[in-house]
């Protein structure tokens, strides 16, 4: 036990009232939604729900526990999360590591034409005609493929690697060692903080997305559940296509859309605590000798 | 030898290029009817179909008992092999835009838009249908009958004799009702207002007496509630300050905006809705509230802290997700449509839009069996089939009383839900229930929402019909100065309006003012120039701006 | 290229350079390959699309390819001389600027002090939690927070201005009022983002050679030294590389935020290129415009992004290009 001064206790507690602050403002919300779901449809309608649930009721929940197409979706889209995720982190890895290389000819030129996609692109309709001639549309594969490397996540994995030293990797090749295997047996091993960044960026990304379903999957049960979302909440409250036809959609309430959102968001958020102990202090580093 | 090799490549590179030109597709030849009136082979068709993406234990849209129904049907008449394409409801623009890019549209698409028709048709997406309709007339004699010529060719272009869309018929042409708390009208003795002066002093009898009407809630009374769309929620009361007797054509004219806001006198209506404003008799925080979302504001009107608003005649008594009326029924509230807003003449001048405004149907310009097209439109338009679409079987989902009239029932079996209401999404040539004859309609009228005394319907749309007057749309064609400005001005007139309601009574010329030269200037006027311009051109008559009128 | 000294250096004949050239393939041919999948990924679902963008110069119809669409006037420039023409694009582009050079200085720094923060924190298990609830806000779609927004900050209903006025004070326009908007926008954004992007810093700080701080240590440092002179410079490419990044986007900013929270009381100050393209580009099936403006953000974004990484070597960092 180290022992602390006085002065590092007050810091020390002062950081933690700063944290709780920022616990609340940030649990707020989804103690909003939480006690929101749980409520009667009447107190919501009096919006007399802010943190505590009122009119207690599970109807909510059970009902979309009970739709398939939500649990079905949910199963779907965390196996689409899984497969994305992976593929996207192999891709990532393989398209970072050559570039870290300073005696690679055509960096300059593929570091350009990579950078470049990030800001020139041309909207949902050639992206469309692209994915009909590649018999793409409405397969699975159209959720895991278009998108599956992020030129941000490459940009940060790059530059973690950067802050390996270079004396690893050149001593390795001294010895022998081709890029490929220095890749995987040093740089992957020390990689794991970026790569369980990369992993949650990923998964997010996938889990929270939708626009691509929607332009480009009309199967339902390809549907990740983010769209089922979407829908929902349109249905429930879309005043203009209300005016527009003389009906609204009749069925749905309030509190079905607050349980929707737990519902699909829950799931992504434990993910985090999962992957925390990937984030280990960087023993290994200290380890090897310079 | 090397000339020919590149010379090879270049068309070798220049073949793949082609293969992505596509013009528009050309005519059929005649189709071949046989004696019985069907076609000697079967032809395919593709239908657009709207998909909500709800379930709750709804079936696909393109795929459930009414689909195979209409599949069976049309095969059986016409040996018309009908296949549907889901259109995401939310998203129904961009996934049209996707299939015409592609060439996958269905053959028969419909949208509630026009300047988006005419859109595709000035990008060649669009066939015309002028030559068909002309050609084929006599064999569509229920689609004419129930749309009639004026449906048929409103969009018909004077000049080019170009017809992109047929318009699909609005049954009931409806606007704005005003209700008001008809419990607490009882409670403070008050009778229903029947002049301005009268809806004030209401409203703020409500006000005052929030204590007595609500009890503990008196600290939440809201005597009126609007909200961002101004122009549709208080419609009522700024058409009633449009002078009476304007021509069918001056109407017309300035009519662009489908929110009235060009009529003389509309800013009358603002001031007057501006001194409520602030006076407290309006729904303080209501422009936070966007328009697309709803919730918010009928959450409040539910749970019965409202007095009063103008929404759609039936808007309070529609069923599922909306429920005010039954809600309220609850606690012992209802709300009762009103007629408060006398015009100079004192007149209760409703203006009513004609049959169209509803969808627009359109083929496009892939569409290879524009005859086959027809006669399923003409299918759809006759009245057993799209009863049946509309009530579905006798006994699942509709009963018939004894007076004759049909009343609507939840239905029976899941799988004879309907994903619309009246099954609009199949019905696209028809919005708004048609039993066949004016009696029948009108005793079914009240019938169709569940949980609501029918009195207060046909008090509603009595009301909504007193001193109606239709107004006619003349057509001119597609004006240029219209084109992509739509939804510019659409959101452009509801801020304007809405910072005109909230300001302080002092700055509201300044702030309307402002807002309405805006307006004009991103596009109102040039529009409003062409369509005088072009009214002179094809009709010979000039339309004179009434005195005073600035543009 | 060495100058020749002796006869046989001057000779630097092709065969030599084929040499090298072969050797070089031989130990280094494995990152080729492994470049190779993601090339072609590039080259299929960015470059092809890509092409696409010449209809920012062409009058787009809908049944054409973009090969074959015909030149818009003025030499093409018809859609870009449209936008600057329009006095709302002006207003849009200038509150573009504006909303996000504001998110930059208050977003940019708040996930690093945060980050810091949690390091410093003595209880490991309340550093999990802290890290779990903190992006728990980045999971919310902006429509709902700015439901929430509306039920916080409504002027009259607002239950913040409630406790206000219970307390005597006068309500205050968090959303109704441009500046103050401005300030919750930002505020929000800020609140949203902030424990999100601490993950990439606290991944960052992780992987610092623990053997710094005990050096540190035995130098007598205090907490607040241990964090100037170890950590910070430790984790500064990253936040380098963030910073590039972040300028990149000056122009871009995303839709939802300004659309939820934006209402008609404040108008001239939420409307941004987003929000204006999805109005008179997209609404309004105004392909071309839509993506004149697109490629005019894209310009100025890539000009922002090579003077950031410009400067940035020059300082001595390694950039990104």
């Amino acid at each position: 036990m180290r022992i602390r001064s006085r002065t590092q206790r007050i810091g020390d507690w002062v950081i933690v009232l700063l944290c709780v602050f920022v616990i609340f403002i940030c649990l707020l919300p989804m103690v909003n939604i939480l006690a929101r779901s749980l409520s009667s449809p009447e107190a919501l309608m009096r919006n007399e729900v802010l943190l505590w649930p009122k009119g207690l009721n599970f109807d909510a929940y059970q009902y979309v526990l009970k739709d398939k197409t939500y649990t079905w979706s949910m199963t779907w889209t965390a196996i689409l999360t899984a497969i994305g995720m992976t593929l996207s982190l192999v891709m990532t890895t393989i398209c970072a590591y050559p570039l870290i290389y300073p005696q690679l000819k055509g960096r300059r030129i593929i570091n350009t034409f990579i950078i470049f996609t990030m800001y020139f692109n041309a909207g949902t309709i050639p992206m469309y005609l692209l994915l009909k001639d590649l018999k793409m549309l409405n397969k699975p594969i159209v959720l895991i493929v278009p998108y599956c490397l992020s030129v941000f996540n490459m940009i940060i994995m790059k530059s973690f690697f950067y802050s390996i030293p270079d004396s690893l990797r050149e001593s390795a090749q001294i010895d022998g060692a081709g890029p490929v295997l220095v890749l995987v047996r040093i740089y992957l091993p020390l990689s794991t903080p970026v790569i369980a960044t990369l992993a949650l960026f990923y998964a997010v990304g996938r889990w929270n997305g939708f626009q691509d379903a929607l332009m480009f999957m009309n199967v339902r049960k390809y549907y990740p559940i983010q769209l089922l979302l979407y829908n929902l909440i349109n249905a429930i409250s879309s005043i203009e296509v209300a005016i527009q036809e003389g009906f609204s959609t009749p069925g749905l309430n309030e509190t079905i859309k607050t349980a929707s959102v737990m519902f699909a968001t829950v799931p992504i958020l434990l993910v985090y605590p999962f992957l925390q102990r990937y984030f280990i202090t960087g023993a290994t580093l200290g380890a090897i000798k310079e | 030898m090397k000339r020919l090799l590149v010379l090879l490549t270049v068309l070798a590179l220049l073949l793949p290029l082609s293969l992505f030109a596509q013009g528009a597709k050309e005519a059929t030849t005649v189709a071949e009817l046989g004696p019985d009136g069907r076609f000697t082979t079967t032809r395919k068709i593709t239908v657009e179909v709207f998909d909500r993406g709800v379930d709750d234990g709804r079936t696909p849209a393109e795929n459930n008992v009414w689909t195979a129904w209409i599949k069976a049907e049309v095969l059986k008449k016409y040996n018309i092999d009908v296949t549907f394409v889901p259109v995401p409801r939310w998203t129904e623009t961009d996934a049209i835009n996707n299939l015409l890019a592609a060439g996958d549209a269905p053959d028969v698409c419909y949208t509630y838009s026009y300047p988006t028709v005419q859109q595709y048709a000035a990008m060649g997406g669009v066939t015309d249908l002028a030559p068909y309709v002309e050609q084929y007339k006599h064999l569509l004699p229920n689609l004419f009958n129930l749309l009639e010529e004026i449906n048929v060719y409103n969009n018909l272009d004077p000049k080019t004799g170009t017809l992109w869309a047929l318009e699909a018929r609005q049954f009931y042409p409806h606007r704005n009702s005003v209700f008001v708390r008809e419990d607490w009208l009882k409670k403070l003795g008050l009778a229903a207002p029947t002049t301005h002066a009268e809806f004030e002093a209401m409203l703020k009898a409500f006000k005052d007496n929030a204590q007595l009407l609500l009890g503990a809630d008196a600290s939440k009374m809201i005597p009126m509630s609007i909200s961002v769309d101004i122009g549709w929620m208080g419609d009522p009361l700024t058409t009633s300050f449009v002078p009476e007797g304007l021509s069918d054509e001056l109407l017309w004219a300035l009519g662009y905006d489908d929110r009235r806001i060009m009529w003389p006198g509309y800013k009358d209506g603002i001031r007057l809705l501006n001194k409520w404003y602030n006076l407290g008799y309006i729904w303080k925080d209501f422009p936070l509230y966007p328009f697309g979302d709803q919730t918010y504001h009928d959450n409040l009107v539910r749970a019965g802290f409202v007095g009063a608003f103008m929404h759609n005649w039936d808007y309070p008594y529609r069923a599922g997700g909306i429920d005010i009326q039954t809600t309220l029924a609850q606690t012992g509230g209802s709300f009762i449509a009103v007629d408060p807003f006398p015009n100079d003449a004192g007149l209760y001048r409703k203006y009513l839009p004609s049959t169209t405004g509803d969808r627009k149907i359109f083929f496009p310009n892939t569409n290879k069996e524009p005859l086959a097209s027809l006669l399923y439109l003409e299918w759809l338009s006759t009245l057993e089939n799209r009863k049946y679409l509309q009530i579905g079987p006798v006994g699942v989902t509709h009963k018939v009383l004894d007076s004759g009239a049909i009343q609507i029932i939840p239905a029976a079996v899941p799988e004879w839900i309907q994903n619309s209401a009246d099954n609009i999404d199949y019905t696209m040539v028809i919005n708004g229930k048609d039993m066949g004859s004016a009696q029948l309609n009108g005793l079914s009228l009240g019938l169709g929402y569940s949980g609501v005394d029918p009195r207060y319907l046909e008090e509603s749309y009595r009301i909504e019909q007193n001193d109606g007057r239709i107004v006619k749309n003349f057509t001119v064609g597609t004006l240029e100065a219209q084109v992509g400005l739509d939804n510019v001005l659409r959101d452009k007139r509801n801020d304007f309006l809405v910072r005109a309601v909230v300001a302080p009574t002092a700055q509201f010329d300044a702030v309307y003012d402002a807002g309405w030269n805006d307006y004009l200037a991103t596009g109102g006027r040039a529009i409003i120039r062409e369509r005088l311009a072009r009214y002179e051109e094809i009709f010979g008559v000039k339309i004179q701006l009434p005195a005073g009128y600035v543009l | 290229m060495r100058r020749p000294t002796t006869a046989l250096q001057a000779r630097d004949t092709g065969s030599d350079r084929r040499k090298r050239f072969k050797l070089y393939m031989h130990k280094y041919w494995t990152l080729y390959a492994l470049l190779a999948l993601p090339i072609t990924y590039f080259i299929i679902f960015k470059y092809i699309p890509m092409t696409y963008i010449q209809i920012a110069f062409k009058r787009y119809s809908i049944v054409q390819s973009p090969w074959k669409m015909p030149l818009a006037n003025n030499h093409g420039w018809q859609y870009f001389i449209q936008a600057f023409r329009t006095p709302d694009f002006l207003r849009a582009l200038r509150n573009t600027f504006m909303l996000n050079f504001l998110d930059l200085v208050m977003g940019f720094p708040a996930p690093i002090i945060l980050a810091l923060l949690l390091n410093e924190l003595p209880f490991k298990g309340f550093k999990r939690v802290t890290q779990t609830v903190a992006y728990m806000p980045h999971f919310l779609s902006w429509i709902i927070i700015s439901g929430l927004a509306r039920q916080l900050f409504a002027p009259t209903s607002g239950l913040v201005n409630i406790v206000i006025q219970r307390l005597g004070g006068n309500p205050i326009p968090f959303l109704n009022k441009p500046v103050h908007w401005v300030a919750t926008y930002v505020l929000l954004g800020v609140w949203q983002s902030m424990g999100w992007n601490t993950i990439i810093y606290l991944a960052a700080i992780t992987a610092i050679n623990p053997e710094l701080y005990e050096a540190a240590d035995i130098d007598g440092a205090g907490r607040l030294q241990k964090i100037w002179y170890v950590t910070l410079p430790s984790i500064k490419g990253t936040i380098i590389v963030l910073l590039i990044l972040a300028l990149g986007n000056i122009l871009g900013g995303g839709f939802d935020r300004p659309y939820t929270l934006g209402n008609p009381l404040v108008r001239n100050v939420s409307e941004v290129i987003p929000t204006f393209v999805y109005s008179w580009g997209i609404k309004g099936l105004q392909f071309s415009l839509t993506t004149a403006v697109g490629l005019f953000q894209s310009v100025v974004g890539v000009f922002f992004l090579l003077g950031a990484d410009f400067l940035a070597k020059r300082a001595g960092e390694r950039g990104i290009v």
